[in-house]
């Protein structure tokens, strides 16, 4: 009952199947996650999978998804891309942070540090 | 395959963005305090798990001897409104972890180098990295109570820094001062980039 060692090993393995990586394209550490269906029959999904679709309804980092489930990273991957690949979640695609931050966005970023 | 995304985009709503900052520095110099001043949450913990072959990736035998050790990520979190965060990682101080620092390192913003002035040589790795893929980082000196107050050009010159990496003097545990660090590296990284 208590963790021997095997214990998460083989929690883990039940949780991914024994992969290392998620299916289909490869995304980032603070890729965002956002929960599109929970049109799920609960008994098809691992508790760790409605957490995600319930935490995820706000649009939330990958880090932040492994944080709150308590799990690698890299499980938490496989998860993730498993319910990407059921429709479940869309996972935004890591862009250059240079693209991204335009001056709105950065003006908006040195005035929250500032007021923090 | 690519529905719902691109119906998202144009709906009008402003997409969430998660901007990766990240924290290097040798052992022990003070990458976790400084996190950990300036978040809004105690730093969250993760860990990666490290596989000892990286094949195999379907073959379901022998998981466990390869999966051999895992390396901790802390990282904190600042938000700066609904759909916008900044995170700040703590990149693995040892070498061997420096994998971690590739995939950390994608899509970042920047970096703060920090810096203890009693081994200074120990931040060479960090400044070396970031220079060779041409991540924007600046030099946070953090000054212990006490410690001697270094000139930064005499840090500049021993880093062979060139005249534009800015260099900061800081108190990883004094939250005005990461402020300062913070808002010098997004300015330093933001106009370093040539606007379209």
């Amino acid at each position: 009952m208590t963790a021997a060692d095997p214990g998460p090993l083989i929690r883990l393995f039940g949780l991914t199947g024994g992969r290392a990586r998620p299916v289909g394209e490869t995304f980032d550490l603070v890729a965002i996650v956002t929960t599109v269906s929970t049109y799920v029959q609960p008994v098809e999904h691992l508790p760790e999978h409605l957490t995600v679709l319930s935490l995820c309804r706000s649009p939330t980092p990958v880090a932040d998804v492994a944080a709150h489930l308590r799990l690698p990273l890299n499980i938490t991957r496989v998860i993730l891309g498993d319910l990407r690949r059921e429709g479940l979640v869309t996972i935004d695609r890591p862009r250059p942070a240079a693209q991204t931050i335009d001056e709105r966005i950065y003006r908006e970023v040195l005035h929250g540090l500032r007021s923090l | 395959m690519g529905y719902a995304a691109s119906e998202q985009a144009t709906a009008g709503a402003v997409s969430a963005l998660a901007i990766k900052i990240l924290v290097a520095g040798g052992f022990g110099v003070g990458k976790t305090t400084m996190v950990g001043t300036i978040s809004e949450i105690r730093p969250l913990h993760t860990e990666e798990l490290l596989s000892e072959r990286g094949v195999g990736v379907d073959d379901v035998s022998g998981v466990e001897s390869k999966i051999t050790t895992t390396v901790a990520l802390d990282f904190g979190r600042i938000t700066i409104r609904e759909g916008l965060w900044l995170y700040l990682f703590g990149t693995p101080g040892q070498d061997r972890f420096w994998f971690m620092w590739d995939e950390l390192s994608v899509g970042a913003l920047g970096a703060v180098v920090l810096a203890d002035t009693r081994r200074l040589q120990e931040c060479f790795p960090a400044v070396d990295y970031f220079e060779q893929r041409g991540i924007p980082f600046v030099v946070a000196v953090n000054c212990f109570d006490g410690a001697r107050r270094h000139e930064p050009d005499k840090v500049r010159r021993a880093l062979g820094l060139g005249g534009a990496t800015p260099i900061v003097l800081c108190d990883v545990r004094e939250r005005e001062s990461v402020k300062d660090v913070l808002t010098t590296l997004v300015t330093y990284a933001v106009k370093g980039v040539p606007t379209e």
